[in-house]
């Protein structure tokens, strides 16, 4: 047995690990663990189907009964794959027999209903004891795993049943509409009736199937809880690191003697500078009192000395470094504090009795004027806090109609205003901009200036679209749609003046000609009946 | 190829260069954000089995005595015991789990509780998941998917606990300070790494329950790299893990 070429993590477990790890173990070599025990379980179960074919139910307990005999297997392979060589299918079946061979009577008679079955059987076949050695090894080794293997066959019988009770409903579930058979539980209940004989021989075989996959994994749980007996009595993961340190140190001090690092340069920590370390060993063993004197091993000895930049070198800058911005950004800070009535205290207290008493009446004169001085402030303060109010009350009084208007604006809540734009196409449309009569001054201007007409017009137009009628004008809008929105408006005349207006305007502004002479009376007259009703009478 | 199979130091070499490759172990290791390896302990079949028959027994218990207290208020009580059924099946793992770090009664006993997969506590909607899809594994009967699938997981987990992305884990116990005996501290003569230090540490705090021989043999196996014969080997380890420890 060499614990270095285990296949598993050696530690030592609680024993409810130990038995995980032995389901991971089974998994691990399930394949070759369910071949072999379907290889020798099955023929076996076929064989007592047929000479017990009359009495399934004895064909099942003999069966069940055999199971230590089957369970040797499993563990062989298991005992064998846990430090690395696997057996092949055909070996583990060569080595069967052999197996079954030791105590075979025991184990199938008085052992047979042993619920610590998968946790001794390790001793008997691995350790190969029997009679009082082998209960004095149990002894020692069953302490407090005797429980947790017990509770491990209380659950594998709970577990066979579930899983036996679960592959029979699942191939009832499986069976085909058409074979629905008329079974009814009063015929499956009723004892001697011959018809159902092959039904419990379907469901022994559906048992024997099952076992394929639990018992590996049963025998590999009670392997592990052995397992982990024997690491935590025998240290077994220390004796691995230990072997390991061993191989490792070995592995420098050839290499101190070859000087050479050939042979083991593939293995770690053997790249180190090997040689001060063995050097240095000695004379840490001759001062081995600790924190004594400076280890010159330890962090703080200097090292890299006949290189460029020494340790001490790299240490020193490094400080350097750390006391500059942005590590380190001392900041000095001036600023008037009041001094500690406390502190005045402390600083006349001295330990003299003599003095103690003049200290008391000191206190007492400071405890007076303390008085005073608190009456005094309780003044101050009332005239500060009359001084306070009295400005506020000032502020309100002088700032009155602000304050009124800035209330009164704030008080109700208000729709967000638009502002109507004060220019569309480069135009001003404020009515301010606007003359008073506007017809008279478009006649004016129509025979010299008629573009500086119309644009008047126009840009009255749309003020008074703007203001008066409210419109939503933009000015990203488009001359088309100011007409849309003024369609919307629904007043044909207005409707018919804007377009006409429009049509004119675009003509002279982008097209540059003229409009005919008949069209200022009849804009003007338009406009007279639109906007100036009053004028117009 | 053959030759390499025969050549015992090429075989050496390549096991012990990787020491710790492929060994099965039940540990699962998440790492944080910050670079931290959680060592968790997921818990196999058989605890959890016993965990779940324990909580089974005592809805059993309780759903007994109301039935019990509740029969006597004829077809009220009926219909209060059909509330609890549905409270009871549905609602006892998840609140327990939820609400008392994922673990339900039967899982306090035996050391277990439900995490996330990488570790942090279980939440309302992985708890819901795995407790739910509990009528997937049932499927087809007494648990069968379940079981067949907490055996061929790695890390033991059921259908719902894959759908939830949960894990049972063994609770970790408090760590108790080492039990060391006596011995003065001595600094080791030779540089050691974590696992060997832990070795040491390991082979001081465990020497109650090795017999005096195994000791001795133990420590034997380095008593020439510690310079020192053999039968002092012990006192010399025990120094080293002293010295390991620090004072306290």
């Amino acid at each position: 047995m060499r614990l270095t070429e285990a296949s598993v993590a050696i530690r030592p477990r609680s024993n409810w690990e130990a038995m995980d790890l032995g389901v991971l173990l089974a998994r691990r070599h399930a394949g070759l663990l369910m071949a072999s025990w379907a290889l020798v379980t099955l023929p076996i179960f076929a064989l007592l189907c047929l000479v017990f074919w009359d009495s399934p139910g004895i064909a099942m307990f003999v069966f069940w009964w055999l199971k230590p005999a089957y369970e040797r297997l499993p563990l062989y392979i298991l005992s064998n794959c846990l430090f690395g060589n696997t057996p092949t299918l055909k070996q583990a079946l060569k080595a069967y027999p052999r197996l079954l061979k030791p105590q075979l009577l025991a184990s199938l008679t008085w052992r047979r209903l042993s619920t610590t079955r998968s946790f001794d059987m390790p001793v008997m076949q691995l350790e190969g004891l029997s009679g009082t050695a082998r209960s004095q090894r149990l002894a020692v080794l069953g302490h407090k795993n005797t429980g947790t293997a017990t509770w491990l066959t209380v659950v594998g019988v709970h577990l066979e049943m579930a899983l036996s009770l679960g592959l029979a409903t699942l191939f009832y579930l499986m069976l085909p509409q058409q074979l629905e058979l008329d079974w009814s539980w009063q015929s499956l209940i009723a004892p001697g009736q011959n018809d159902w004989m092959w039904l419990e021989h379907l469901s022994n075989g559906l048992y024997a199937l099952l076992l394929i996959v639990w018992e590996p994994v049963y025998v590999a749980c009670g392997f592990c809880l052995y397992l982990n007996r024997r690491t935590a009595l025998e240290a077994w993961d220390i004796e691995l690191v230990f072997r390991q340190l061993q191989q490792r140190l070995k592995g420098i001090a050839y290499a101190l003697l070859l000087g050479a690092g050939l042979l083991f340069s593939q293995l770690p920590g053997t790249a180190m500078a090997n040689p001060e370390l063995k050097a240095s060993s000695t004379s840490a063993e001759l001062t081995s009192g600790p924190h004594l004197t400076p280890d010159p091993l330890g962090p703080h000895a200097e090292r890299l000395q006949k290189q460029a930049l020494s340790s001490q070198a790299a240490q020193q800058s490094i400080t350097q470094l750390l006391d500059k911005p942005p590590f380190k950004n001392p900041e000095t800070v001036t600023r008037w504090r009041l001094r500690d009535e406390a502190d005045a205290n402390k600083e006349e207290f001295t330990p003299d009795p003599d003095f103690l008493e003049s200290l008391f009446s000191g206190l007492k004169t400071l405890g007076k004027l303390w008085e005073s001085m608190e009456t005094l402030a309780r003044v101050f303060s009332v005239l500060l806090w009359a001084g306070l109010l009295a400005l506020i009350a000032w502020v309100l009084w002088r700032y009155r109609d602000w304050l009124s208007t800035f209330t009164g604006r704030f008080g109700l809540p208000q729709r967000p205003h638009k502002l109507p734009p004060s220019q569309m196409f480069g135009l001003e449309v404020t009515p301010e901009s606007l003359p008073d009569d506007i017809c008279r001054e478009v006649s004016q201007l129509w025979e010299h200036e008629p573009r500086a007409a119309l644009s008047l017009l126009y840009r009255a137009l749309l003020s008074r679209l703007l203001h008066d009628y409210k419109l939503a004008l933009k000015s990203a809008h488009t001359e088309s749609e100011v007409l849309q929105l003024v369609a919307s408006l629904q007043q044909p005349s207005l409707e018919q003046f804007s377009s006409s207006l429009t049509l004119h305007w675009q003509n002279l502004a982008y097209g540059h000609r003229l409009p005919p002479a008949t069209a200022k009376q009849s804009l003007c007259n338009s406009w007279r009946q639109l906007f100036e009703p009053g004028v117009e009478a | 190829m053959p030759h390499i199979e025969n050549s015992p130091e090429h075989a050496t070499s390549q096991t012990s260069a990787q020491p710790s490759a492929g060994l099965l172990d039940t540990r699962y290791q998440v790492e944080t954000p910050e670079g931290i390896d959680l060592t968790l302990r997921p818990a196999g079949l058989v605890p959890r089995a016993l965990a779940y028959s324990i909580d089974l027994i005592i809805r059993g218990v309780v759903m007994g005595l109301m039935y019990l207290l509740l029969g006597m208020l004829g077809k009220l009580g009926m219909g209060l015991g059909t509330i609890l059924l549905f409270l009871v099946t549905w609602w006892y793992m998840v609140l327990f789990e939820v609400l008392n770090q994922g673990r339900s009664p039967g899982k306090q006993w035996m050391g277990l509780r439900v995490v996330h997969d990488d570790g942090t506590p279980v939440g309302w909607p992985a708890s819901l998941t795995r407790n739910l899809l509990r009528f997937v594994d049932i499927l087809p009967m007494g648990y069968t998917f379940g079981i067949l699938s907490c055996l061929n997981s790695p890390t033991f987990k059921r259908l719902g606990d894959i759908a939830a992305g949960t894990l049972v884990v063994y609770r970790e116990e408090k760590p108790q300070p080492p039990i060391l005996p006596e011995a003065e501290a001595i600094r080791a003569p030779f540089a050691l790494s974590l696992k060997e230090q832990r070795a040491i540490l390991g082979f001081a705090e465990r020497a109650n329950g090795l017999s005096k021989e195994r000791r001795i043999e133990l420590a034997g196996i380095i008593a020439q790299q510690l310079q020192v014969p053999a039968e002092q080997a012990e006192h010399r380890l025990n120094g080293i893990a002293h010295s390991l420890v620090g004072p306290r």
